[in-house]
């Protein structure tokens, strides 16, 4: 069957009114959790990861993709109206947008963005409906060896590459691996690391340590420290562009989403990089180079935000035909399937292919819906950032609470959700990354799964991973992430010198 | 100079976590069988890897924070001191949420949680906590939030949380 037929397969299924609804509830979701500092959109799947005992799997996981691009579009608000960006997707946005808007431009960076990641979210969800099903029929040929080398190099990149430190990072990643090892062993159901907790047998939920890191650790981050950082809030104009300012706004959108989509696609950790790629871009093109830094450029708003809708939209490909998560976010939707018992990887767009193409036909309507919420509706998510912060991170606790106690009925999790809260807070404090810990901890499993079938394949023997082309191409990547920037780097010191 | 020593110091204090972590997985490790079948590696393989890594690691941040800090550290954002007495009563909200849950129920441990972290947050921005009538507000709003959140939860979408009563409702 042809992709055309299956999409529209797709459509009869994600437009029935329940599904229509999961679908808006979503995006309405994601684009309040997006605008409120706080809460991401991987801490707020996390939180509702319970409701996957009872809500069937399509429907759900059209709920959780639209939390995940809605709150990219609700981050740009808060990015432009508080220079605080709402996601780390949004920071570039905080660049420009901020300047626009103090310079009494707020309403342009405002349309300029939400259009924009309309625009980039529609491109990018055709090229996922082209690409998707052909990365699927190819990826059938992986086998363990290749998928451990995926693996691989999806840890070094969100633990080695991203982050400032590579040291601290590749800790972070260990402390996940860890985390991931408690319970019973996938291959040979052997118990480890339960210290004879009977709670821990069923290893650690993933939505404990989201929800401890990001929500708990967020909150008391701010009790401790941030008590006294007092937020300016720019006002808002009239939300509309004018001729000029659209003539500009379009190639940087096409060359957003065009920077944003390979990005997204490959695991280098989201949507940080495309963005700031794209806008180093736009300032280097730009025929107003004046403007960047001073009174704050269209194109400087218009290229990342489409970027990190592109690259968002994106990490569905991996996620779908691999099983690869290349975002906090997608690690954590990837639990959501788990949850369902389902495997996502190449098999997916066969025993599954209705829940795949009723997502992949959500996404159409999600953009629309989100077009609707952020442009005319802007001014009513804008109302939420007048929150006072001590009810809103109170109220934010009663929602972990929920997550983590609804996960499994366990009071003792919610104190170790406290336990989790205050480790998120050091690792804030001391600069270390918190994204390998959960990409360690979910993806952790299914890598030493995947080493050791290959090393069965190989019939014990670690030159499996050598000998097969895709995996030793794949492992000389892996090595020339880790080398190449250093080598780069030493040159350079080296250049400086006399 | 002194300042930079005690972060020092702090930092010593982080690595020697990761140190003792690495220690404890690899005391565990030591009693998981090694039994490979034909993999030539078994179950106790990625334990023993990620111990060993981790104790690294825990070395390394030490000799760091030894040898001048931490490299390419950022600074951290807010305050230089940490607010104890916010933080103590934020967490003592979480503890006695856990502790509560199960007996008060949802709603009520949830909203006394609620109570005791707004109160925690507002000291923080050295604002007042408003006497008994800011107590009944806090109380209120907490209510407002955990009683429609459990309706929701436990009505429409099926989740098990812990009521007072069993009716349902509280």
């Amino acid at each position: 069957m042809d992709v055309w037929s299956q999409l529209l397969g797709g459509f009869a299924t994600a437009a029935t009114p329940i599904n229509l609804l999961w679908a808006f509830m979503g995006c309405a979701l994601g684009t309040a959790i997006g605008v409120l500092p706080g809460l991401g959109p991987a801490v707020t799947v996390a939180m509702l990861l319970p409701i996957t005992a009872q809500v069937e799997p399509t429907a759900s996981m059209i709920f959780f993709a639209g939390i995940y691009y809605g709150a990219m579009y609700g981050g740009s608000t808060t990015s432009i109206l508080l220079n605080t960006p709402g996601e780390t997707g949004t920071m570039v946005t905080a660049l420009e947008g901020f300047k626009m808007a103090k310079s009494g431009r707020a309403g342009a960076a405002l349309a300029t963005s939400a259009i924009g990641s309309f625009v980039a979210g529609t491109i990018a969800t055709v090229l996922v409906t082209l690409f998707a099903p052909f990365v699927a029929e190819h990826a059938v040929k992986l086998g363990p060896p290749e998928y451990f080398m995926i693996m691989l190099l999806a840890f070094t990149t969100v633990s080695a590459v991203l982050g400032k430190s590579t040291l601290r990072g590749i800790t972070a990643l260990f402390v996940g691996l860890a985390i991931g090892l408690v319970g019973l062993d996938q291959i040979t159901a052997q118990v480890r690391y339960t210290g004879g907790v009977p709670e821990f047998m069923d290893g650690i939920e993933v939505v404990l340590i989201a929800v401890g890191l990001f929500a708990v650790g967020e909150c008391l981050y701010t009790a401790l420290y941030e008590g006294r950082s007092v937020k300016q809030m720019n006002r808002m104009g009239s939300v509309h562009m004018t001729r000029s300012e659209w003539k500009r706004s379009w190639p940087a959108w096409l060359r957003g989403t065009a920077l944003g989509f390979p990005f997204g696609t490959i695991p280098a950790g989201g949507s940080e990089i495309p963005t700031f790629l794209s806008y180093g871009v736009e300032r280097k093109l730009s025929k107003h180079p004046e403007e960047f830094g001073t009174t704050g450029a269209i194109e400087g708003v218009a290229g990342p935000e489409a970027a990190n809708n592109a690259a968002v939209t994106a990490t569905l490909v991996p996620l779908l035909t691999l099983g690869i998560p290349t975002s906090v976010t997608a690690a954590i939707l990837l639990s959501a399937l788990q949850n369902y018992g389902i495997n996502a990887g190449p098999q997916l767009f066969q025993t599954s292919s209705t829940l795949v193409w009723a997502l992949i036909a959500s996404l159409y309507i999600g953009n629309v819906m989100l077009l609707v919420l952020n442009l005319p509706l802007v001014g009513l998510w804008v109302k939420l950032l007048k929150i006072p912060r001590p009810p809103l991170y109170a109220g934010i606790l009663i929602f972990a609470t929920i997550g983590v106690y609804g996960m499994r009925q366990s009071a003792f999790d919610l104190f170790l959700m406290l336990g989790v809260g205050l480790a998120g807070v050091l690792m804030r404090r001391f600069d270390f990354p918190t994204a390998p810990v959960i990409v360690g901890m979910i993806l952790g499993p299914l890598a030493e799964a995947q080493m050791r079938n290959a090393l069965s394949i190989g019939e014990g023997k670690w030159g499996v991973f050598v000998e097969r082309p895709m995996s030793a191409a794949l492992l000389a990547v892996v090595v020339a992430v880790l080398v190449v920037p250093r080598l780069m780097a030493l040159r350079r010191g080296r250049a400086l010198q006399p | 100079m002194a300042e930079s020593s005690a972060a020092q110091r702090h930092q010593t204090f982080i690595g020697a976590g990761a140190l003792l972590l690495g220690a404890l997985l690899a005391l565990g490790a030591r009693n998981i069988s090694s039994e490979a079948g034909y993999a030539g590696v078994g179950p106790n393989f990625l334990p023993w890897v990620v111990a060993t890594v981790l104790l690294v690691c825990g070395a390394w941040l030490i000799w760091e924070a030894r040898t001048g800090g931490w490299r390419q550290l950022e600074a951290p954002s807010g305050a230089a001191q940490g607010n104890w007495v916010a933080l103590a009563w934020v967490s003592a909200g979480i503890a006695a949420n856990a502790a509560l849950i199960t007996t008060a129920g949802f709603i009520l441990s949830c909203t006394l949680c609620f109570m005791l972290a707004v109160r925690g947050l507002r000291g923080s921005e050295g604002k007042p906590h408003g006497g008994v009538r800011g107590l009944v507000i806090d109380f209120v709003t907490g209510f407002l939030i955990a009683a429609p959140a459990f309706w929701l939860f436990t009505q429409v979408l099926g989740i098990n949380l812990p009521g007072l009563t069993g009716s349902g409702w509280l």
